[in-house]
């Protein structure tokens, strides 16, 4: 059995092919957990399943607010996601705003949204629900503008010869031709949406399991921290199976994998032209936009800050330098966590995915766990691995790692087949070793999933490290965001979600770059 | 004047010539007329613009110099009323549509009402009887082609624009086909343009061939194909048919001949 194989058998029945990899975990686990019984680190799955038997009720009602908030911040991002994508199609010149838009809305850091839009909303479920589907709409967004164009040009030309328009082709090829994108990004969606109602839930709501999560760990209860996190983690990998299910009832092949960024289709000038003037037209957006909401909806600014007070406390006010002194520190901290645990989750992955290759038979079994695994709400394995590795600067570093290494080996395991049959063909009829197969075709072959992968994870990453910040270290823009919006300095903790936007989206925009200039070599036609 | 969507027009290119965006002439400025009802071939070395042409008669292509009208109306006109089908190059087959389902979607985007036996009987006259209910995917090469000629066909139009429509298609099954489909569109009265490398089915299908140089694509013979109809298969062993043929072929050595002494000359 082929990887590809055991990959496809596992789409059709997961439990099969998982139950194995899963019973496997669940051992290791239960004996791990025993054998540190009394630690306080880690309750083996029995005693966690105890601990659920004595207080389901309370879970039950934990799980059922948090679900029906992320239901209802999925069904809202994702139609977010359809109207900025029909705007896009209907006018392609605004493409690159909206995205570029799009993607520095996607990289605010949900610890410091949250607790202003808890301001904003005061107690109820709006930031439960806007978190949720401000971490959905991106990762719909970008596969339907890609899903939208993925159809060859004759296509069209098919519709207009029999004298039909746009529309015609919207409703006939573009709709249908974007249905296996949509579903691949919604798949990855819910999951998301759990996890932003839980961050949500971290800002004081009254109900849900960020609440109790955030209980659990004040009062350092191991058994209820592995508790839910074990049923986050079910409803999130529930969620994504799910999603999964609908797909292949709906449609009849498994889902494409998403790797270019859209096409823009409004190519003039000099690319270091366009690309200045594109960014410029994204900040101006995004000020607009900023500024604008706050004096749309008469925000109150002893909260709401905009633009001009964010630039004004951090380059004019008489605490300015100061301000910028502790900006600096705490980007540091995150930099020198950040990018350690981000290059190691790369490595990680993509090494795993080439041992996988090599080694079949194991794929088939770990494939399925590690598509699961890449659902787990960071927000619960953040407690975890506090517990575990304590709060220092490797616990912090692992999580990002974590975080990175299963979209990764995902997607590499996805680009690792996509070796065209002919050129292994030809390499098989001259009886090329597996090892020469595997660095002449596969992993150039593998290079544009790698990359594309990579580009997503940095928003991942910056999300992962300013959590446990927020939860745990203590240094930080994290630990900067919790401690500004617990003392009330608004000024601060709007400059550092800036900082950590800005971080994220430049970190994206970066490995774009590269990512541009290394598949120009290995894979031009994935830059068309 | 309108094009009338119930009799074959005529199709005129005015000096119509196209050099695209990188400076590369693909067509030199030509005229042509296809005369209604008849078909005509259009055959000319590999990438000297014919497809080019004949996206251009479509109206999915603007022309660089010149124009095409048909019957004294640009193509935008008997766009507007689906009154032209065009077999493109590649089947161009939705995948997640049937063959019935391609067939049908043609009707339905042309507005036309969705006869499921007229369907059915499309499908067996390209040979694809049994296949009705199976995706592109699990058609072979020359399948799709045959399924794209018949959804070409399912709107009856006045003007049918074929692209190589038989490129994959293998020599038997080549042969039936041109057998029988020139039937239908002779039947209905059909403008045809048909663009081919094969010479033998240019002479076989059309009442003139037109020669190209190659690119950019001038004409450099304009041969009527003065053969009785309805054709037979024993036609192409007749003298008429064989001298025919030799003349398209030495029209075609003769514009490569041209061609190359241009080159030379520059
Ligand atoms: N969209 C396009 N943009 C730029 N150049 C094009 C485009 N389409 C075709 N060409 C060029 O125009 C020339 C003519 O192409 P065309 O497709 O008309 O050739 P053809 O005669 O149909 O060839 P073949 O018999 O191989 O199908 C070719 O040199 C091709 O490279
Ligand atoms: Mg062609």
């Amino acid at each position: 059995m082929t990887a590809a194989s055991g990959l496809a058998a596992s789409q059709h029945n997961p439990w099969r092919t998982t139950l194995p990899g899963l019973l496997i975990v669940l051992l290791v686990w239960e004996g791990v957990g025993r054998s540190m019984g009394g630690t306080y680190l880690l309750a083996p799955p029995s005693l966690v399943l105890l601990w659920l038997g004595d207080n389901a009720g309370l879970v039950g009602r934990a799980l059922s607010a948090t679900l029906s908030n992320a239901a209802v911040g999925f069904v809202l991002g994702n139609l977010a996601a359809l109207l900025l994508a029909a705007m896009a199609l209907v006018w392609p010149a605004s493409q690159r705003i909206v995205t570029g838009v799009a993607l520095v809305v996607f990289c605010l850091p949900l610890v410091a949204t949250g607790p202003i839009l808890r301001v904003m909303f005061g107690p109820g479920n709006g930031p439960q629900i806007v978190l949720a589907a401000l971490a959905v709409y991106y990762t719909t967004l970008i596969p339907l503008l890609v899903g939208m164009r993925a159809a060859p040009a004759s296509w069209f030309d098919l519709v207009r010869s029999y004298g039909r328009g746009p529309l015609a082709a919207l409703g006939y090829i573009r709709l249908m031709a974007s249905l296996p994108y949509l579903f691949a990004g919604l798949q990855i969606a819910a999951p998301a949406a759990i996890l932003g109602a839980m961050v949500g839930e971290f800002t004081g709501a009254e109900r849900g399991l960020g609440v109790l999560t955030v209980r659990a760990m004040r009062s350092l209860d191991v058994e209820m921290t592995w508790a839910l996190a074990s049923v986050a983690t079910f409803a999130a990998v529930a969620a994504y199976w799910g999603i999964g299910a609908l797909t292949r009832a709906v449609l009849r092949d498994a889902p494409p994998l998403i790797l270019a960024p859209p096409r823009d289709d409004t190519r003039r000038g000099a690319p270091l032209l366009r690309a200045i003037t594109g960014l410029g037209g994204v900040i101006a957006a995004i000020l607009v936009l900023w500024g604008g909401s706050i004096a749309l909806f008469g925000l109150n600014p002893f909260f709401a800050k905009g633009p001009w007070d964010v630039a004004h406390a951090v380059f004019w006010a008489s605490d300015a330098a100061q301000t910028r002194a502790s900006l600096g520190v705490a980007l540091m901290g995150t930099v020198l966590l950040l990018v350690p645990g981000y290059l190691a989750g790369l490595a990680a992955g993509a090494g795993l995915a080439v041992v996988f290759t090599l080694l079949p038979k194991l794929a088939g079994t770990m494939m399925p766990l590690a598509i699961a695994l890449r659902s787990v709400p960071i927000v619960t394995t953040a407690p975890l691995v506090v517990l575990l590795l304590g709060r220092g600067a490797t616990g912090t570093i692992v999580l990002v790692a974590v975080m990175v290494f299963f979209p990764t080996l995902v997607a590499c395991l996805h680009g690792l087949r996509q070796a065209p049959g002919q050129v292994m063909d030809v390499f098989n009829s001259y009886a090329a070793s597996p090892l020469q197969r595997l660095v002449r075709v596969q992993i150039p072959a593998m290079l544009p999933a790698f990359f594309a992968a990579a580009r997503m994870a940095v928003p991942a990453a910056v999300l992962a490290v300013t959590v446990v910040e927020w939860l745990a270290t203590g240094i930080g823009v994290g630990t900067l965001m919790a401690l500004s919006a617990s003392v009330s300095d608004y000024d601060m903790l709007w400059a550092a979600v800036v900082l950590a936007a800005s971080l994220s989206a430049l970190g994206y925009a970066g490995v774009g770059l590269i990512e541009s200039r290394i598949l120009r070599i290995y894979a031009p036609e994935q830059l068309t | 004047m309108r094009p009338d969507v119930t009799h074959p027009p005529t199709v005129t290119c005015d000096s119509l010539g196209k050099t695209w965006k990188g400076g590369l002439a693909a067509v030199s400025p030509t005229d042509l007329v296809l005369h209604a009802g008849q078909t005509t071939a259009l055959v000319g070395p590999s990438g000297c613009g014919k497809s080019t042409i004949l996206r251009m008669v479509a109206g999915l292509e603007t022309p660089s110099t010149g124009c095409v009208t048909i019957d004294g109306a640009p193509p935008a006109e008997i766009l507007r009323r689906a009154g032209l089908s065009v077999a493109f190059q590649d089947p161009s087959l939705l995948p997640w549509r049937t063959v019935r389902g391609n067939i049908e979607l043609a009707l339905t985007l042309a507005r036309h009402p969705v006869d499921r036996a007229a369907v059915d009987q499309l499908i067996m006259l390209v040979g694809l009887d049994g296949f009705g209910d199976t995706r592109p995917a699990e058609l072979s090469g020359g399948m799709r082609q045959r399924a794209a000629i018949a959804r070409a066909l399912a709107t009856e139009p006045r003007l049918l624009l074929l692209d190589e429509p038989f490129g994959a298609v293998d020599e038997l099954t080549r042969q039936q086909l041109v057998q029988d489909l020139p039937r239908i569109w002779e039947a209905r009265g059909t403008t045809t343009l048909l663009v081919t490398h094969s010479v033998t089915e240019a002479v076989m299908l059309s009442d003139r061939v037109i020669v190209l140089s190659p690119r950019p694509a001038k004409v450099v013979a304009d041969i009527d194909i003065p053969l009785p109809r309805p054709r037979f298969p024993g036609l192409a062993r007749t003298p008429e048919f064989v001298t025919l043929v030799d003349d398209v072929f030495a029209a075609l050595s003769h514009g490569a001949a041209m061609a190359d002494r241009t080159i030379a000359a520059q």
